[in-house]
């Protein structure tokens, strides 16, 4: 356990940026808390956004972000380096939140049978309509439009994170945004 | 090309089509109101990336981080790891295994007195060893060459199952056949020591 005065110690430990990916890299095999640091930096807003569209609330997401972090320090010797830190990070927060996505759905099966967990009530605008509407959607259509469309990545990318070839992405992004229009037609007749 | 409701789907992954589509989604609602959605959810999605203050989080990580106990780093190869890890484990394992088999307990269990003079001897041997080491080691460390090398893996290795027989040791300390086990890896540990030294004067 990490005490009061440590963590106001850690507040002020002064952050080292490594200027390429390889010194970034040994840092953190050095578990050095300042190369994680420039990751979060770095890769934590995107990680954050993803896994709040993953996870369904902030908290969760925050926490499915803390578990990325901590596993990517205990494996940090077993990555090869042969995709960038980010989309390995991108990996794991994936993983991390459909674990903590099935540790929920067990609470919720246990207390609330029958609840459901999004609020029906209506949303008339489009970005509301469109959020609801990703919540609809295959999960793995879902995480190709959420990766490529939301958060910009590309294709090469997101078959990296995802491990399917590049022309899967392509082609589950085109049928995730025809399920999209599909779902928005009908939300809007 | 005479555009049909039902060339939208093929439009909308061939953008050679797109012209036609758009021509007939000017005669039709439906096409009108298909090809608007889907420019929409392209130029929508973006705005759903989620960001928020989240200021504890780093801070929440960073402990967590810290919590863990630091892997002591591997200055080893993994075959070497490999290596080292079979050759401990095998070590324990003969020692673990060997006496229940063979060993008449009462003969071979020591005394107190044969015991606080057998620690005695061990501890002395132990530190004159340690006093090559200290002898050699720099040296040894230094030194570039693949017998060097060879040397410090042996050296190591053999640290290691010390290490493990003593822990074994500890646990059994009147065991006498663990005792004369540990001499003899001291033993030879104390004669790599003085064959890497003869070697390194010869060289």
């Amino acid at each position: 356990m990490v005490g009061a005065s440590q963590l106001a110690l850690m507040g002020r430990l002064p952050t080292a940026d490594y200027q390429s990916e390889a010194e970034l890299l040994a840092a953190c095999r050095r578990r050095e808390i300042g190369a994680f640091e420039q990751l979060y930096r770095t890769h934590g807003a995107r990680l954050k956004s993803i896994a709040y569209h993953t996870a369904g609330n902030r908290q969760d997401a925050e926490d499915a972000v803390q578990e990325t972090f901590l596993k990517a320090y205990r494996a940090i010797d077993g990555f090869t380096g042969a995709s960038a830190i980010g989309t390995w990070l991108c990996r794991i927060c994936i993983n991390a939140c459909y674990d903590l996505v099935r540790k929920r759905q067990l609470e919720t099966d246990r207390t609330q049978p029958e609840g459901p967990r999004i609020s029906p009530q209506p949303q008339q605008a489009l970005r509301a309509q469109l959020d609801q509407a990703l919540g609809r959607i295959d999960a793995r259509r879902r995480m190709v439009f959420l990766l490529f469309a939301v958060e910009g990545m590309k294709h090469s990318e997101i078959a990296a994170i995802l491990e399917i070839p590049e022309g899967t992405s392509k082609a589950w992004l085109f049928e995730a945004k025809r399920e999209l229009q599909r779902l928005l037609t009908e939300t809007r007749s | 090309m005479i555009f049909q409701c039902g060339d939208l789907e093929r439009a909308l992954r061939t953008p050679e089509l797109m012209p036609d589509a758009r021509a007939h989604a000017e005669r039709c609602e439906h096409c009108r109101t298909q090809l608007y959605l889907w420019a929409e959810i392209s130029r929508v999605a973006p705005e759903l990336h989620q960001d928020w203050e989240s200021d504890r989080l780093w801070p929440r990580i960073q402990a967590s981080l810290m919590a863990e106990p630091v892997k002591a780093r591997s200055r080893f190869s993994p075959f070497l790891r490999l290596t080292l890890a079979a050759a401990a484990t095998i070590a324990l394992a003969v020692v673990l295994l060997y006496p229940r088999h063979t060993m008449p307990p009462a003969d071979e269990l020591l005394t107190d007195a044969a015991l606080s003079q057998v620690q005695q001897a061990e501890a002395a041997y132990a530190a004159s060893i340690a006093n090559l080491a200290a002898v050699a080691g720099p040296e040894l460390q230094k030194s570039p060459s693949p017998l060097s090398a060879a040397y410090r893996e042996k050296l190591t290795m053999l640290d290691s199952a010390i290490a493990a027989l003593k822990t074994t040791a500890a646990q059994n300390p009147y065991n006498a056949y663990l005792r004369s086990e540990l001499a003899s890896l001291y033993g030879e540990k104390k004669r790599t020591l003085e064959e890497w030294m003869k070697d390194a004067k010869r060289n």
